[in-house]
């Protein structure tokens, strides 16, 4: 009887310890949306930077897709479309990133750039300026 | 806007933190700069990376093998051939950046409507008969500029000329147009900020105003696209350049016009083939 009982006492102790070990390192524990996207933006962001710019679109199409208030997959979306000429479809996720996260100077840093080499030039007329 | 340093800067930082600390001797020192570094890396939260955007030509002119830039009207204050000088440039830009073959054509100017070449082909007396005839018959006068853009438009709507030479050279697509260079004086108040080392030897931003002696060359360049088959113009784009020098830096008419011109043909040149355009933009994590 003291056997049977020291055994259950050691697996339920086993299992406790298990338990907090699932809780204790995210491997084990299950991953939020919201983790699983913000994985994918920062492997789009690491093949980006290599050049496999498709790869990295379809990373962060996959986050917005998964976490759609991931401002950062919709910002660097429209880095990707900007590279790829894609300008209409650039425009369309700095805005969202920009709604998504109006705070952010770098969002708004690339949306003025973007905003200044695509829009200037429909213009049909150039004008500039220069001091020395 | 602050920036905060990416993973290429991290490792700099790591360097010169373990350097930093060998020399002091310091392995404590070393450890936390080091675990510093590494969590200032964890940290880095975007990268700046270079783009290279492309941008699809405004005019498709799939249906042209080639391009012969013909004369220009003209109208400049300056001592320069402003005629000479566009062709000459557009022609080399298009043979070395465009896909079209450049055509070698000698073609008598369009027109000089500067002041001195009215002058001195009586156009101007033309010009007040005119007037006078104008005012005589109790008609709604015009300025001498409005008479010359009319001239201007009558030699660029020429169909029958254009076509004429359309046929001569094998119908091309025609590039001709309108140019005006001008220098204006733009003296005046400007402000100058300087750095002054005060008695500690720290610098110091001192801000103050002053006047300025200041030319402003001006050129206003309106292309024109025309059809060699028909003669008409097909597209037509204008630009407006403007540069400043200080009167200590004596630049001449010729050098400032050449300034202006670059920074304007990458915007020509994109009206007839595709461009890239080079930039930086920022991923966020």
């Amino acid at each position: 009887m003291r056997k049977l009982e020291h055994r259950l006492r050691s697996r339920i102790t086993i299992v406790l310890a298990l338990a907090l070990l699932a809780l204790a390192c995210p491997a084990f524990a299950a991953q939020t949306p919201e983790e699983v996207a913000k994985k994918a933006v920062e492997f789009g962001i690491e093949v980006a930077r290599i050049g496999l710019w498709r790869e990295a679109v379809y990373r962060w199409q996959k986050a917005v897709e998964i976490d759609p208030s991931n401002a950062s997959a919709c910002n660097n979306l429209g880095v990707a479309y900007e590279q790829a000429g894609q300008s209409d479809l650039a425009k369309e996720q700095y805005k969202r990133a920009l709604e998504l996260d109006s705070n952010n100077l770098y969002i708004r840093q690339n949306y003025e750039l973007f905003r200044e080499a695509y829009e200037k030039r429909k213009r049909k007329t150039g004008r500039s300026r220069r001091s020395p | 806007m602050k920036k905060e340093r990416g993973r290429p800067d991290v490792a700099a930082v790591v360097r010169n933190l373990g350097k930093f600390a060998a020399k002091a001797g310091t392995g404590a020192l070393a450890l936390t700069g080091t675990l510093f570094a590494i969590s200032l890396g964890s940290c880095a939260n975007y990268y700046e990376v270079p783009i290279e955007i492309p941008v699809s030509a405004k005019l498709d002119v799939s249906d042209y093998n080639r391009v012969l830039v013909a004369s220009f009207v003209t109208q400049t204050t300056e001592e320069l051939d402003l005629d000479a000088e566009t062709v000459r440039l557009l022609r080399n830009q298009l043979r070395a950046r465009s896909q079209l073959r450049v055509l070698e054509a000698e073609l008598a100017p369009l027109g000089d409507f500067s002041e001195t070449t009215l002058k001195g082909s009586g156009k101007l007396d033309e010009f007040r008969k005119l007037e006078e005839e104008a005012r005589a018959d109790g008609e709604e006068e015009i300025s001498r500029q409005e008479w010359i853009d009319m001239e201007q438009d009558k030699l660029l709507a020429d169909s029958d000329y254009w076509k004429n030479i359309g046929e001569e050279y094998q119908d091309p697509l025609i590039v001709s147009g309108r140019l005006t260079f001008s220098s204006e004086a733009r003296s005046g108040f400007a402000r100058g900020d300087r750095y002054v080392r005060d008695a500690y030897g720290r610098p110091r931003l001192v801000r103050s105003t002053q006047f300025q002696e200041r030319t402003g060359f001006i050129l206003n360049a309106e292309f024109y696209f025309i059809d060699g088959r028909t003669g008409k113009s097909i597209h037509r784009e204008r630009f407006t350049e403007e540069v400043i020098y200080g009167h200590d830096e004596r630049t001449s008419a010729l050098s400032s016009y050449l300034e202006l011109m670059d920074r304007l043909l990458p915007n020509f040149l994109s009206i007839l083939s595709p461009q890239t355009f080079r930039g930086t933009r920022i991923l966020l994590k």
